[in-house]
């Protein structure tokens, strides 16, 4: 999966999510909305069906009124009378209450005006027809009565009752169907919106998947590739190997080889040397033969040589010198390329070792050395380290012995050993007083057979090479700061623990 | 008075055959010495055609051994001497120029008497070829089982 496409995997996402929180949203606040509509619309049925109760309670309260006022005419018992006054002091509450429930609507506000007076009208001539009763004149009330005096009046408060509680009904009608849109409307928005929520889940959830899925194959990729690499780099180490046991086969067949026909030279040499003292010894014996033959010569002791043949003798004596000391050092240089190759195959055995006390015994075989230069040698603490002990004695007694062979000649010397610790590394310092390694130098006297400063001290220019290439074996790297005159600290960097699997194996 | 012993000088350097020859001959020895410069010509002569070595059953023999060899190894000749019935009594001195420990130890491990690294001291590598013939000139050399 490239860049680009990953970038946008997860904008899609985004996107998706924010679709679905908007929708959600939408969705709560319609429905909060319906919700209210919904409530407020039971409201208002509820309100159409107490206006429609409160109309027939105004009726009932009128048609109690005109019943209780026949009764009394009719009977003239009192009780009558209580039940009207009753009737007609509970009418006047029961229209107010209705005024009040029908203040919003003017159409029913109109009619009310309208059977207000009527009742009022309605219940004063009650009233009159009962005064008249009491007043014994009951016959002119019953009369009044089946004249009908007011029967209009009472079919034009039916009438209006009617057309309120008409009113009222189609109220009803308009408001049950206003609910039950609200509730369809809310019902089919959540069904919608859930819908929309699901459909945006299965998107992001495919989406989900695919990505999961490029992924998984980009980490088999990535697998693959690992395994690849490490292949690629084992192939690579296995051939440095070779090479490097190649390397070392052949200086150990080179250097044995050459030792060889160094043998015969040496041996023939040494017969040439034989065979020179017996023809100078024969010359002489001539020369003296001829200046006086009887002389004796004598066979121990050499002969005695005049002039040119002198001259021949030196010579010959001064060319096998040369040939003499060039086959010893050739052999002195073979040797060490033979310890070298035999040292790079050694394998190294890592234990723990107490440095300070392995560098004690160091100083120890040195004791003599050291008194003759005068020099003091101070071990400071120093961190202890697993490690080849071998080497590592090598490493130190190499570079301690190369601090108290190459001191300034009259000074005391004074060579510290110092270490200290460093992310996993030990780091050692030899440093000396000594007469300092030139600048330009510092390089080459790490090469085999090179040395720096002047060449008063017997050495091959192996040392440092050695203690480099065992450093390096064990996992580390070795510098050197120096100034000419001012004395020279080596330092050796080496890890705290080394295991054969890191460079033994390599090397 | 037993047989006087043969040195069977396996060398294929001439210069280092003459050298210890002539240090041999110096320090007063003068056995038959038999030269071989190549590993095959010495078996041959060792084990016979037959390479079973039974017709040196009656004969002191002594072996000067190098273990650079163009054809083979001195090592293998040492085994099989050592291993041969009517050989393995007989003295191997090797004489090489392999100074490494692990050879001289095989070597011995495999039954050598003697391990003398060739020096390029002249000095020293004479005084070990004499001291080798004052050697010669005391050991008893066993005749080889019949």
């Amino acid at each position: 999966m490239t860049p680009d496409a990953t970038r946008q995997g997860a904008i899609g996402q985004i996107l998706l999510l924010a679709a679905g929180l908007v929708v959600l949203t939408v969705i709560s606040a319609g429905s909060v909305y319906l919700v209210n509509q919904a409530r407020e619309d039971a409201k208002w049925v509820v309100h159409t069906v107490e206006v429609e109760n409160q109309i027939s309670l105004t009726q009932l309260q009128m048609r109690r009124a005109e019943s209780a006022q026949r009764g009394y005419i009719t009977t003239l018992l009192p009780d009558f009378l209580t039940d009207f006054d009753k009737a007609a002091s509970e009418l006047t509450p029961d229209l107010m209450r209705l005024r009040q429930l029908t203040s919003d609507n003017p159409v029913q506000g109109h009619l009310l005006d309208e059977m207000i007076p009527l009742c009022n009208q309605r219940i004063e001539e009650f009233r009159n027809t009962i005064a008249l009763a009491r007043a014994e004149h009951v016959d002119d009330a019953a009369r009044i009565i089946r004249e009908g005096i007011g029967r209009d009046a009472m079919s034009h408060i039916d009438d209006l009752a009617r057309q309120m509680l008409a009113e009222e009904d189609h109220l009803f009608a308009q408001r049950t169907a206003s609910a039950d849109r609200t509730q369809s409307l809310a019902a089919s928005m959540t069904g919608v919106g859930s819908g929309l929520v699901v459909l945006l889940a299965g998107i992001s959830i495919f989406l989900v998947r695919r990505s999961a899925r490029a992924r998984d194959e980009a980490e088999a990729q990535l697998r693959d590739n690992n395994l690849n690499l490490e292949a690629t780099v084992d192939a690579r180490t296995a051939d440095l190997r070779e090479a490097n046991e190649e390397i070392q086969r052949f200086a150990y067949i080179v250097s044995h080889d050459l030792r060889s026909p160094l043998v015969n030279i040496m041996g023939f040499t040494s017969e040439l040397e034989e065979l020179r003292t017996d023809i100078f010894r024969r010359i002489a014996a001539l020369g003296q033969a001829s200046a006086s033959p009887v002389a004796p010569v004598a066979h121990e002791v050499e002969p005695i040589l005049e002039g040119e043949d002198r001259q021949l003798s030196q010579d010959f004596t001064e060319a096998l010198g040369f040939i003499k000391s060039s086959i010893a050092k050739m052999d002195r240089l073979i040797s060490a390329i033979l310890n070298l190759t035999r040292e790079g195959r050694r394998e190294f055995e890592p234990v723990k070792i107490d440095t300070r006390e392995l560098i004690e015994s160091i100083v120890a075989t040195v004791a003599h050395q050291a008194a003759e230069a005068e020099a003091q040698i101070r071990i400071e603490p120093l961190p202890a380290v697993i490690s080849d002990r071998l080497a590592l004695e090598q490493i130190f007694s190499n570079l301690i012995d190369n601090a108290l062979k190459y001191l300034k000649p009259g000074v005391p010397g004074d060579i510290a050993i110092r270490g200290r610790t460093k992310l996993g590394f030990a780091i050692f310092e030899i440093a000396d007083n000594g007469r300092g390694i030139d600048a330009k130098d510092h390089q080459r006297i790490f090469d085999l057979f090179r040395r720096a400063g002047e060449q008063n001290r017997p050495g091959q220019g192996i040392g440092l090479a050695h203690v480099r290439a065992l450093v390096r074996r064990l996992g580390g790297t070795m510098s050197v700061s120096s100034e000419l005159h001012n004395g020279s600290t080596f330092t050796i960097t080496l890890p705290i623990a080394w295991t054969t699997s890191n460079r033994n194996r390599d090397t | 008075m037993s047989k006087p012993v043969t040195i069977i000088m396996i060398e294929d350097d001439e210069g280092h055959a003459r050298l210890i020859e002539r240090n041999i001959r110096r320090s007063g020895i003068n056995n038959e010495i038999v030269p071989f410069t190549d590993g095959t010509a010495a078996v041959n002569y060792l084990f016979g055609s037959d390479g079973t070595g039974v017709h040196h059953g009656s004969q002191a023999l002594l072996i000067l051994l190098d273990l650079n060899l163009p054809d083979m190894t001195g090592i293998d000749i040492l085994r099989r001497v050592k291993e041969n019935k009517y050989l393995k009594c007989a003295p191997v001195v090797v004489l090489t120029t392999t100074d490494d420990s692990q050879e001289i130890k095989r070597c011995y491990e495999l039954g050598c008497n003697v391990y003398i690294t060739k020096p390029v001291n002249y000095e020293s590598f004479a005084n070990a070829i004499r001291q080798l013939g004052l050697f010669f000139s005391v050991i008893q050399v066993p005749r080889s089982a019949p």
